[in-house]
């Protein structure tokens, strides 16, 4: 009895049915067809079609590709919290093995041991790099980690206050999901000025009070200056008992201060800087704190154990902190994670070892550094604009306007973003450094 | 079959209180226990906290279910049972020995009356 | 059928953890070349240090002692694991997509015209008017159009305080519901596992801002009364929301927007067979009639005049994702909808269908809730439902959904989906009947064939190790 599809056959080619089986299925469940199954009252019944036409494998593969090949093919100096880094062959392969990537999520643990493990590995790696003792086993990116870092600070707040502090440079994406997670509870969202591209720490301290819940800051910041005051910063939240939360990413925590170091009491920001390739977008949001706000945590978290036989084993714990079994009292909504790009990132370190992440960390320092000289010698640019040290990115101030020179460098086949009318931001990773002689040459270009 | 000890009234909600004398002492049943499985977490007031009669005052977690913990008798806790949170299986293991969660300092002895006698609880539970 | 799962390691564990392999640390001052000053840079990093090829077999043996849908049946109820299409991997490796968020509208067409192209089909499939891509799971999806919801009432000043969602419903509708700042009220079940009217009618107030329903429900019954459900809700001024778990049962035959919904997620990873990746990433986008359009987060893609563009709808709840979502899980959804077309997608549902009552008219088992689409909650009976899923373990299977919904006793929540062969039905249901024979002491020891054998989760939770420096040292 063949099963094979023809590619114009009439149905699903991923439903493994021929049409003796089909019948002898619908005979055993004393039916004449599929449409007896369907117990739909005829007024909701849809008889139209929905106008999909069906392709096939080859055809859909070229007609995507060919959509795709729309897109200008540009060199990117993009950054502004979304990092690229090389991602090794070895984690594509690795983590698009079928028993990873068709799997679902661990409710049976004696038979997803791997992905556990793998998860639990992932959690360890963020516990070091934080100096935090808790790591989830991820967020959907790092807008929605911060906003889940604001409704803990709700939860757990010593005093009656509902104001979150966030930095009046933070990223407006970021601003506009931290506003609508906590657009169901009192909290209030304010900011705080900079100075110079990091915090104006005296401002900062006037500004906390006894009605402040959290105070974030960012490390890297947006505009890729790496901020200089985080102890001090940790003060101020300690004398206001408000949560210190610090924003960062996964290659910066190779070198930058420990945020446990600092008194950070919650860490968030994009992990899928390693691991994950540039995806429109896409991200994966890291989420670590204190022991002891370990029953306040968001999101699934992988604990060690022991089988019947002794041997140690992993499972999913502490869930009834989630929604599935807390319903309305849950620390959050989340159920689907992004725990194949946790993988990946797992994946990604691990290949780095200690010595690679403290590389690729230092190099993001030394190619911003020496692009921003470089371009700081061109008539008409002055980079950095602040007086900082910078990780991967940094603002660069122009005589002519900042939006007529990106449109210019685009058809130039370079992407910088223009912050207002006279500042751009590029940001260099390896990935792009190699094409700095190119990105210069053609600001001489168009300056 | 579960064992409910007669020296003390119940709740609907399963929690237990002893009845002799101006200190309650407060947990859950043994049929509660059962119910939920493997104890895992419990969450308990303070002493010194004040306790009202039907309202909540704590939370007993195992592995797949979270249940509120209900005072039988409105009153000042005078002693928590700290053990617990370092065995909360005791919870399992003994409930109304080690499994104990509270200490009540019975405000109004009269609200015993508003509890089911042992009788009466095993009768819910059958 | 005969299963025997990979099983490295040694007495203590069943593969060593990285930490376990190497562990190096550096100190930043004295053995890298920081280019930061001292007091810009932590004091060391300490990591496992391995070769690739250390890695690469760590990750492999990893993987072997991991079930997939790959391995064999997963009918997980309510999470649709069915084969995930490789073709959709390649499709989304596509380096033209690998593209940066801040890029203009002008330089990423192609990018643009799949996502519209995606808005369109999700639209024409949940009979939607509009469709946002943002949100990055189903979660984010309830949370999002409670959200539109909200933004609704409060554009015409109408307070609302409470979202009604059935007892036997997702977690997530609840959480979702009171993450958005709602009251939240849940309506028991009715006797024949549906929606009971009269429960309805007494839980809906000027105080509904939303219903959150699933159809088919959560045991697989379709509501019949969805006309009458959504006339009681919408005459008291609130909207009905529609949670897409379920959807796979219904493509091509029966369309949310046409029964009434107001706002719908869909579970692209359930119903569009992007792969789970372990418990994600998946995509939520959500679907809403033509009035709550203008409240869609921002940015939508439109098109105009032949070309493509982002824009903020007037009324906009702002943002739910730092981006635009799940961009690699959207673009396989995308190639899943277009390989199977309207033949294809009415099919899937067809033969979902089927198989869950092939599959059920095999099992020794009672299942109280019937006419069943494409999942049905089967009861354990006097068994632990979860030992009869452990013994299931060893037969070659995964088990499905254990002791949920709730209000079906012991539940065995089943959906073995559209991509299952008869002869993989007839395994599992093998599986099922093996379990239900077992004795007690059998099913108690399972599973025996797996990697792990049964893991103490009462231990996990009591004394919780959630990373490698927390493990306590082995009493060797």
């Amino acid at each position: 009895m063949s099963r094979r599809r023809h590619e114009d056959a009439d149905g699903s080619p991923y439903a493994p049915h021929s049409p003796d089986e089909t019948a002898a299925m619908l005979d055993e469940v004393g039916v004449e067809s599929e449409a007896e199954l369907f117990d739909v009252p005829d007024d909701v019944r849809f008889e139209g079609e929905l106008g999909i036409e069906p392709r096939n494998e080859r055809e859909l593969r070229s007609e995507i590709a060919a959509t795709l090949a729309k897109n200008d093919d540009l060199t990117e100096f993009l950054g502004r919290d979304h990092h690229t880094h090389y991602v090794p062959s070895v984690v594509d392969g690795l983590s698009e093995r079928a028993e990873f990537l068709t799997s679902y999520t661990q409710y049976q643990p004696e038979v997803t041991q791997g992905f556990l493990q793998a998860l639990f590995e992932y959690q360890s790696l963020l516990v070091e790099l934080t100096g935090l003792p808790v790591a989830n086993c991820s967020m959907y990116d790092a807008a929605t980690a911060l906003g889940e870092a604001a409704r803990l600070a709700g939860r757990v707040r010593a005093a009656s206050g509902t104001t979150v502090l966030v930095p009046e440079i933070l990223h407006e994406n970021k601003r506009a999901v931290l506003e609508n997670y906590v657009d169901g509870s009192d909290l209030s969202i304010d900011t705080y000025p900079m100075d110079d591209g990091n915090v104006d720490v005296d401002a900062l301290a006037e500004r906390a009070d006894e009605e402040t819940v959290m105070i974030h800051v960012e490390n890297p910041t947006v505009r890729g200056t790496i901020e200089e005051h985080l102890s001090a910063v940790g003060r101020v939240a300690d004398d206001v008992e408000a949560l210190f939360c610090l924003g960062t990413d996964v290659v910066a925590l190779g070198l930058l201060e420990e945020p446990a170091g600092v008194g950070a009491d919650v860490v968030v920001g994009e992990a899928d800087a390693l691991g994950l390739p540039t995806a429109y977008g896409m991200g994966l949001g890291l989420f670590a704190t204190r022991e002891s706000f370990l029953r306040q945590v968001p999101g699934r978290l992988v604990g060690a154990s022991e089988d019947e036989t002794g041997r140690r084993a992993y499972t999913l714990t502490l869930q009834t902190r989630e929604q599935h079994i807390r319903k309305e009292r849950a620390t959050s909504n989340i159920c689907t994670n992004q725990a194949w790009v946790a993988l990946r990132t797992a994946m990604h370190l691990s290949l780095l070892g200690p010595d690679g992440l403290v590389d690729l960390a230092s190099e993001c320092v030394r190619e911003a550094e020496a692009l921003s000289d470089r371009l700081s010698a061109l008539e008409g640019l002055s980079a950095p604009v602040h007086d900082r040290h910078h990780f991967r990115e940094f603002l660069v101030r122009t005589d002519r306007p900042a939006p007529a020179i990106a449109g210019e460098l685009e058809t130039e086949g370079f992407a910088v973003h223009a912050v207002d009318e006279h500042r751009l931001q590029v940001c260099v990773t390896e990935v792009n450094a190699g094409k700095t002689d190119e990105l210069v040459a053609a600001f001489e270009e168009v300056l | 079959m579960f064992e409910v000890p007669e020296d003390r009234k119940y709740m609907e909600s399963h929690e237990y209180a002893t009845t002799d004398g101006d200190t309650a002492t407060v947990g859950i049943s043994d049929f509660a226990q059962d119910e939920l499985g493997d104890v895992v977490f419990v969450e308990l007031p303070q002493t010194g906290d004040e306790v009202s009669q039907d309202a909540d005052f704590g939370v007993v977690e195992s592995i797949k279910a979270v249940s509120d913990l209900y005072a039988p008798v409105s009153g000042t806790v005078t002693a928590v049972n700290e053990e617990l949170f370092d065995r909360p299986e005791l919870v399992n293991e003994d409930p109304y020995g080690d499994g104990w969660m509270l200490e009540i300092d019975v405000a109004d002895e009269g609200e015993f009356d508003d509890l089911l006698s042992a009788d009466e609880y095993r009768e819910q539970t059958e | 059928m005969n299963h025997d799962q990979a099983r490295y390691g040694d007495d203590e564990r069943y593969e060593s953890l990285l930490s376990e392999k190497d562990s190096t640390e550096i100190d930043i001052e004295t053995d890298a070349d920081s280019p930061l000053p001292d007091d810009l840079t932590r004091d060391s990093v300490e990591l496992p240090s391995l070769s690739e090829p250390e890695v690469t077999r760590h990750y492999t043996r990893l993987s072997q002692m991991n079930w997939s849908v790959e391995t064999g049946p997963y009918p997980l109820g309510s999470c649709t694991m069915k084969y995930n299409p490789t073709f959709a991997e390649d499709v989304a490796a596509d380096p033209n997509g690998a593209v940066h968020p801040d890029r203009s509208e002008e330089s990423l067409q192609g990018t643009l015209e799949v996502l519209y192209h995606l808005q369109d089909y999700l639209a024409r499939i949940g009979g939607m008017d509009a469709v946002t891509l943002q949100p990055p799971a189903g979660a984010a999806g309830e949370f999002t159009g409670i959200l539109v919801a909200k933004a609704y009432h409060e554009s015409r000043d109408d307070d609302r305080s409470e979202v009604i969602v059935p007892a036997s419903a997702h977690g997530t509708n609840f959480a979702s519901a009171a993450m958005a700042g709602y009251d939240v009220v849940e309506l028991p079940s009715g006797d024949d596992g549906r929606v009971d009217l009269e429960a309805l009618e007494a839980a809906v107030s000027e105080d509904t801002a939303a219903l959150m329903l699933t159809n088919p429900n959560t045991v697989g019954l379709f509501e019949r009364d969805i006309e009458e459900i959504a006339e009681i809700v919408h005459d008291a001024g609130g909207l009905l929301y529609y949670d897409g778990a379920n959807l796979n049962a219904l493509l091509g035959r029966a369309r949310p927007g046409d029964m009434g919904f107001d706002v719908m997620h869909y579970n692209v990873h359930k119903t569009f067979a992007t792969p789970h990746g372990g418990g994600g990433p998946g995509a939520g986008p959500v679907g809403v009639t033509e009035e709550l359009a203008q409240f869609l987060p921002s940015p939508r893609v439109r098109e105009r005049s032949g070309a493509y563009e982002l824009y903020d709808p007037e009324r906009t709840i702002g943002k739910v994702h730092g981006y635009q979502g799940n961009w690699l899980v959207l673009v396989k959804a995308y190639a899943y909808i277009a390989r199977l077309g309207d033949a294809g997608l009415e099919d899937a549902s067809a033969k979902a269908v089927l198989n869950a009552n092939y599959l059920a008219e095999r099992l020794d088992c009672e299942i109280p809730y019937e006419p069943f689409h494409h999942e049905f909650a089967a009861t354990a009976g006097e068994r632990d439902a979860a030992d009869v899923a452990k013994h299931m373990l060893d037969h070659g299977v995964h088990p499905p959904t254990t002791k949920w919904p709730e209000f079906v006793p012991e539940a065995m929540l089943t959906e073995p989906t559209e991509a299952e062969t008869i002869d993989s039905l007839n395994d599992l249901a093998d599986a099922f009947n093996a379990a239900f024979a077992a004795d007690s002491e059998a099913l108690e020891s399972a599973p025996s064939k797996t990697t792990a054998r049964r893991i103490d989760q009462a231990d996990a939770a009591r004394n919780p190790q959630l990373s490698w420096q927390a493990l306590e040292p082995s009493e060797e």
